[in-house]
């Protein structure tokens, strides 16, 4: 067992700049030039829940990516459950549960438990294994009734949880979430939230980083959180030590004072 | 090896499961191979000369002749088509991200989700020489079908490198590939579908030897059409594999170079 559920150590991420019209053909070619990470370095430690916090455009996507193995780091180096993600992608994804928020990515034809058991076995889990399993992630997700309707008969909120059932049946040691609350309502957002915190966090030590604009969110189930800002790390700490680094009596407060950013800007539940 | 071909199962069980909740197309494709059968026989009929017949491999009929290129050229669209379409829908549902988390690697994901097109190609072929036979005397008897085997795997593979470097194109410039229509339209003049390529103007005929569509197709209606064995057919067949050789290895690397400059890029699910 690693000392770091998640290793991140100078990692930087530029893009190509975006082109339109006919200098689009160029595109796959041109140099990444513009910054998205910024020199971040901070460590997730086993069975710790990690927020990442920040605006639009902060760059929290962009490294819960570079973590799933979706792309790659320009300079600096990341490790998931001790494994690298670019010299070991197949390792990392072996202990890795990634959810990217969205209500997209079954296929609409098939039953939520035919999409759940495809994936299941994409990951090399065994028939048997996922027939017990399925059942009793699909109860404490309450898919239990919808999960021999077809996906494209279900709602948003449904194909959430589905997905996050999707993300966790292998049992990962380390849980990437993207807004993993985006499209459920106030109280299946609460349950989901207490759900992660007993079950997940607690009861079977999974490592989780989240990015998330819902500050009670990141209060209820973050120890620390990584505050981003333009692609930089502004700061990594408790919710506590944060508010107390700046006098801020709200992690709202402290978010606009650290950040020079009103929180509000947080309203816009868009991933970056 | 078994884990791989058990990956590949898999994505052609999801793609029975999805194609079952549709229940019409397979009645469809049955009565369109009728039609399009029988559209080449009267076709056939109305141009039959002593001059075409004499243009023609021994013994063949037009209809005969024409029906095996218009169904390998099926082959050849299953193909092109297959990879980058796979590709495509995963990108547009959304379940291209979902995939490339998963254990499966890209390429296994998909080589195994062109296995289910592949599979109903093979199926509408047979559907459409059980009509010519049935009712168009196509003359299915004097096939040799472990030619027909052989060849058709060999055709496969070279047409499969094909396929994968649509895709690696798809992967990098996210629209249908122009040099995919442009090659199927060169091989439907220049293959030898609906005519022999004798017929055509030595420049033109040079091109055909350059494509691989000629020399399976070639190699198909001996084995098909006049029964030829694998020692008749193995020098089409070998000229065919070496473009296997080149093509299967060479779209992998171009796949596998897409592929990583997409992640750079951070262009992957992009539409």
């Amino acid at each position: 067992m690693p000392d770091a559920a998640i290793t991140v150590d100078s990692l930087e991420k530029s893009f190509p700049p975006a082109f339109s019209g006919w200098r689009a053909f160029a595109q796959p070619f041109v140099a990444s030039t513009v910054p998205a990470l910024r020199s971040i370095s901070f460590q997730v430690k086993p069975g710790e829940a990690v927020a990442l916090l920040g605006t639009n455009g902060a760059g929290k996507t962009t490294l819960l990516r570079i973590l799933a193995t979706l792309l790659l780091p320009t300079r600096g180096t990341v490790r998931v459950a001790g494994f690298d993600p670019v010299r070991e992608p197949a390792a990392v994804r072996r202990h890795l549960g990634y959810h990217a928020g969205s209500d997209l990515g079954f296929y609409p034809r098939l039953t939520g438990r035919e999409n759940v058991r495809f994936f299941g076995r994409l990951n090399h889990l065994s028939d048997s294994y996922l027939r017990t399993r399925i059942p009793v992630a699909a109860g404490q997700f309450e898919l239990g009734g919808v999960l021999d309707r077809q996906v494209r008969t279900l709602s948003a909120g449904t194909i959430q949880r589905l997905s996050l059932l999707r993300a966790l049946l292998h049992q990962p040691r380390v849980l990437l979430l993207d807004e993993p609350t985006r499209s459920l309502d106030a109280l299946a957002a609460a349950d989901f939230r207490r759900f992660l915190k007993t079950e997940i966090l607690a009861r079977q030590g999974t490592s989780l980083l989240f990015a998330s604009h819902a500050l009670p969110e990141i209060e209820f189930l973050a120890d620390r959180i990584a505050l981003l800002d333009d692609g930089r790390l502004v700061a990594f700490d408790t919710a506590a030590a944060l508010k107390c680094r700046c006098g801020a009596a709200s992690l709202e407060e402290a978010f606009s004072r650290l950040t020079g950013h009103s929180a509000s800007l947080l309203a816009e539940p868009t991933s970056s | 090896m078994i884990r791989t071909l058990r990956d590949l199962l898999l994505f052609f069980t999801r793609d029975l499961r999805i194609a079952g909740t549709y229940r019409a197309p397979f009645v469809l494709e049955l009565i369109e191979a009728l039609f399009g059968a029988a559209m080449l026989y009267f076709v056939a009929r109305f141009v039959d000369s002593p001059e075409l017949r004499a243009a023609l491999p021994q013994g063949s009929t037009y209809f005969a002749y024409s029906l095996v290129g218009f169904i390998f050229f099926d082959y050849l669209n299953a193909s092109l088509d297959s990879f980058d379409r796979s590709l495509e829908e995963a990108r547009d549902s959304g379940t291209l991200e979902p995939l490339l988390v998963t254990q499966v690697s890209l390429p296994v994901m998909l080589v195994g989700s062109a296995v289910y097109p592949f599979v109903v190609t093979t199926l509408r072929i047979a559907i459409y020489l059980a009509w010519g036979a049935a009712l168009f005397h196509f003359p299915l008897h004097a096939a040799n079908w472990l030619s027909v085997a052989v060849v058709l795997l060999g055709t496969l593979l070279a047409f499969c490198g094909l396929g994968i470097l649509s895709a690696a194109y798809l992967l990098l410039f996210k629209r249908g590939n122009p040099a995919k229509w442009f090659f199927l339209s060169v091989s439907g003049l220049v293959g030898g579908m609906l005519f022999p390529v004798s017929i055509l103007p030595g420049w033109l005929q040079v091109i055909a030897h350059l494509n691989p569509v000629t020399y399976a197709l070639d190699a198909m209606r001996a084995a098909l059409l006049d029964g030829a064995n694998l020692a008749q057919v193995a020098p089409t067949l070998l000229i065919l594999l070496l473009f296997a050789a080149v093509l299967l290895p060479g779209s992998v690397l171009g796949f596998s170079w897409a592929l990583r400059r997409t992640k750079i890029t951070g262009t992957l699910s992009h539409r």
